[in-house]
């Protein structure tokens, strides 16, 4: 198992290391600087100090050999946007996209599991029915539509605040206080975030269940009358839930992608907005932190689901001691 | 070419005679003691929330001249002297009163007594020289400096006691003591050893903790959350006044909370989640926000004319378009003269701008009330004048492809460089394409990023762009880099050695005398004759400039509209709300 995690790890920061690296040539390449910023005519010597502090009129290797002799030493460059260094603000930043992509995952999960045992476990109906529609709908509403339609609901309506992490309210507020405004300002991008995903557990779920509830083991317990519930989830369920930790490390992965546009409409500060403002700004450094961020999203979602695929199938286990 | 009849001549004749007594007799004053005292009473107390769609750089505003750290600078620093952003006057701000010498090179600036830093500590002028020193100073790269050097050198200053500041000028400057409308002044207790040790151009960053930035405007930095909001609260020691005696700003609290979307924006404000956007509205917001405040949901205001327009122009520097045959027909004016009058200036607000925009022919929209010339040449629709004006250059459809070209066959045929994203700028670029067609003018919209389209509008490798250049200040004396053909925002044929033409280097001329001339008459002759040769001459095409509408939530009041930036908040100190 150790050896297993270190693999992991190794695999982990190789990943952080390419991306990270990728992410920075792809915007030193790409036509348009971070000098832009400064309006269309700012001033040439502004522009030529700009360029000489984040090293954009060196070549793009020296640059990224700079840039990552500097890393090492946990020094990922200053931001342009922010005019400090990029490192707190990235941690800062993804601790919120944690925050929202974990609770996306829980709602997710509960929901989509729910839902597809339900659905999976009977053989028609028109509450399984009405289930599968709405996941079919939920599955071709992209992240953007979904957020655009929740924000607009909840302008119309004042149900839930249409953007933002804190209401300007909470300045002077307790933290219990502003522990249930943050999480009431989780609703709407949690939701905007989860309801694709929950529909696509659901439909993994219902299919994977459809087929372990016809297993020959499962006609055996029903003949030693087993009761339905614990048919379904003490036999069923544990059988059928294989897919769908296969894919949890992907989700993940696709939470934080998700996130960037959820991010965005809803204002929600975290990691997904900060990359899309750096990447339109060309903000170089800023946009290499932030693919850094995402890899390391990706790798722990896929070390997150490998190790639950183990927990779930003893065969699985078995291969990785092995 | 209309010039002034004789009849207005002789009044301004009259009228500089007037004021050149006036200054001779008492120096050059033009303070307003009231400035101190707001003009109008609000309600006291509670918290005002407006978004924000971009979080500043830096809390120091000499080293970033991004729109939110100018924000930030006016609603926690103070200049020496204010432009008041609705009557386009200048006010006396942390100097109560001034005089200047009759040559305009000496100003003698008397600063406000008994004036305090938010800390508590007494404002005098070893800040304002503190302040000059820094900017000035090399190491500090401040982006304020090169505005404030008349005669392209640094103001000498001097303080002959505590509340006495005298600067010398190397040049006289058309705007006068309006120079330093841009300066903040910065405490010297705080921030003398950055200066000293070389930091200065990193210090007040946005990780400084808020307790150590002081100020001397209506608010104070209470917290800033990246990406979520900048939270002030009002600052016990300002120094206005209300109409009624009552201490400024009238808010105990201003929240600027970040969306960055402007669609969400919009719609937060009319959820009630926020009380006022920063920036103007889109065209395409109009009726929507005009059925929200039909519901009762929002007040919408209209600013008036914005200063600046929307404009097409092409690239003119020989030197980049070598081996571009079509410069040589570009570079003639009847070649732009002719699309000028192709455009139908009504159908262009009309479309572009949904009705609510005025035609224009030059740069200085009729929002910038000070400079604003209505007599430059204009150039009505008239399609039979443009094609005649082609034909006179040898431009004419001679194979029937429905695009005009040289008798050697070079088409007149363009690829248009315009912002991503922006509906306005696209349905611009279409106008123009549809209406230049008519004359045999083909023209193709290409949409790019805006760091792209920068870096080509730089090194002009683009064929035309259409796009909205934004002028600094509304002064001309502001925007020598426009107006000058050395100016690196002549943006058709950049940062020329000599002048390229003749009439470029009349303006040039023309705009050095008007940027150190004092006399404001004289000033404002010189500068309708510059207008008038840049409009004979279209470098840059203008055929509309927006109506600027702004919405707030109907519990704001003392909102008064600006066509500068910010447009809302640049009288904060007076904003308040009628609940909590």
């Amino acid at each position: 198992m150790a050896r297993f995690l270190i693999r992991r790890l190794t695999f982990a920061l190789v990943l952080l290391v390419c991306t990270s690296s990728a992410a920075l040539f792809l915007t030193r390449l790409a036509p348009g600087d971070v000098t832009s910023q400064l309006g269309a005519f700012a001033p040439r010597a502004e522009v030529e100090a700009a360029r000489t502090r984040f090293g954009l009129d060196r070549n793009p290797v020296v640059q990224w050999g700079q840039w990552i002799s500097r890393a090492v030493r946990l020094d990922f460059g200053d931001s342009f946007l922010y005019n400090r260094p990029v490192g707190p603000i990235v941690v800062e930043a993804a601790g919120k996209t944690a925050l929202l992509a974990a609770s996306a995952l829980v709602v997710s999960t509960l929901l989509g599991l729910g839902l597809g045992v339900f659905t999976g476990s009977r053989r028609a109906g028109w509450l399984s029915a009405c289930v599968r529609g709405a996941s079919v709908m939920f599955i071709s509403v992209p992240p953007l539509l979904m957020s655009l339609i929740l924000v607009f609901i909840a302008a119309r309506t004042r149900w839930l605040p249409t953007g933002g992490m804190l209401s300007a309210t909470t300045v002077d507020a307790s933290w219990t206080e502003s522990l249930a405004d943050v999480a009431w300002h989780l609703v709407l991008p949690t939701l905007a975030l989860a309801l694709p995903i929950a529909a696509a557990f659901e439909r993994l779920q219902s299919q994977s269940m459809s087929e372990a509830v016809r297993q020959p083991f499962l006609l055996a317990a029903i003949a030693r009358g087993v009761e339905r519930r614990e048919l379904v989830w003490r036999h069923a369920w544990p059988v059928s839930i294989r897919p769908i930790c296969g894919v949890y490390g992907l989700v993940i992965g696709s939470l934080l992608s998700g996130s960037f546009i959820v991010e965005y409409i809803t204002a929600w500060p975290g990691i997904g907005r900060l990359m899309y403002e750096a990447l339109r700004a060309r903000d170089i450094y800023l946009v290499s932190a932030c693919a850094a961020a995402g890899a390391g999203f990706l790798a722990f979602g896929t070390l997150l689901g490998d190790v639950l695929l183990a927990v779930a199938d003893p065969r699985v286990r078995e291969d990785i001691e092995a | 070419m209309s010039r002034p009849t004789p009849r207005i001549t002789g009044v301004l004749v009259t009228l500089s005679m007037l004021a050149l007594v006036f200054l001779f007799v008492r120096g050059c004053p033009s303070q307003d003691t009231n400035a101190g005292t707001a003009t109008t009473t609000g309600r006291r107390g509670g918290q005002l929330v407006a978004s924000a769609r971009g979080t500043p750089r830096t809390f120091n505003r000499l080293v970033a001249g991004d729109q939110p750290s100018d924000t930030f600078a006016m609603l926690t620093q103070g200049p020496l002297v204010r432009m008041n952003r609705a009557t386009f006057q200048l006010e006396p701000w942390l100097a109560e009163k001034w005089e200047s010498s009759p040559d305009g090179l000496t100003h003698t600036l008397h600063l406000r007594r008994g004036s305090l830093w938010s800390d508590g500590t007494p404002f005098t002028s070893a800040d304002v020289l503190f302040t000059l020193q820094a900017m000035y100073d090399p190491k500090v790269e401040s982006v304020v400096a090169s505005g404030v050097m008349p005669g392209g050198k640094p103001i000498q200053a001097t303080a002959p006691d505590a509340q006495t500041v005298v600067l010398a000028y190397a040049q006289p400057s058309g705007s006068g003591i309006g120079l330093l409308d841009a300066v903040p002044i910065l405490p010297k207790h705080k921030l003398e050893g950055a200066l000293k040790d070389g930091t200065f151009a990193k210090a007040w960053n946005t990780g400084t903790a808020p307790s150590e930035i002081v100020g001397m405007g209506p608010f104070v930095l209470r917290e800033f959350k990246p990406g979520e909001r900048l939270v002030f609260d009002r600052n016990p020691n300002y120094w206005r006044t209300a109409p009624d005696g009552q201490k400024l700003p009238y808010l105990d609290r201003l929240v600027l909370q970040f969306i960055p979307e402007q669609n969400a924006e919009l719609l937060a404000l009319q959820a009630g989640t926020t009380d006022l956007t920063q920036s103007e509205l889109r065209p395409d917001d109009y009726v929507p926000v005009r059925r929200a405040e039909e519901e009762g949901k929002l007040t919408l205001i209209e600013g008036g004319v914005g200063p600046d327009a929307d404009a097409l122009w092409f690239c003119l520097d020989p030197e980049q378009k070598k081996g571009d045959r079509r410069l040589a027909f570009v570079q003639k004016r009847e070649f732009r003269q002719a699309i000028s009058h192709a455009v139908d200036r009504e159908e262009f607000a009309h479309t572009v701008f949904l009705g609510e925009a005025v035609p224009i022919w030059g740069p200085i929209t009729p929002g910038n009330k000070p400079w604003f010339s209505p007599n430059v040449p204009r150039y009505p629709y008239d399609l039979a004048k443009a094609r005649d004006l082609l034909k006179s250059i040898g431009l004419e459809d001679r194979n029937g492809n429905g695009v005009v070209e040289t008798a050697d066959g070079v088409e007149a045929r363009f690829t248009v460089m315009t912002q991503r994203g922006i509906a306005y700028y696209e349905r611009g670029v279409s106008v123009i394409r549809e209406q230049a067609a008519k004359i045999g003018i083909a023209f193709e919209a290409a949409p790019m990023e805006y760091p792209s389209m920068i870096e080509r509008l730089l090194k002009c490798q683009y064929e035309a762009v259409y796009m909205r250049p934004y002028f600094s200040t509304l002064d001309p004396a502001g925007n020598l880099d426009f107006w000058l053909s050395s100016g690196s925002t002549h943006f058709w044929h950049m940062a020329q050695e000599t002048p390229a033409t003749e009439w470029e280097g009349r303006i040039d001329s023309i705009m050095r005398e008007q940027a150190t001339t004092v006399d404001a008459a004289r000033r404002r002759e010189l500068f309708n004759d510059a207008q008038r040769t840049l409009a004979e001459n279209v470098p840059v095409l203008y055929f509309a400039a927006p109506r600027l509408y702004f919405a707030h939530s109907r519990r704001t009041m003392g909102v008064v509209p600006s066509v500068m930036r910010p447009p809302l908040l640049w009288n904060a100190d007076s904003l308040s709300v009628s609940g909590p």
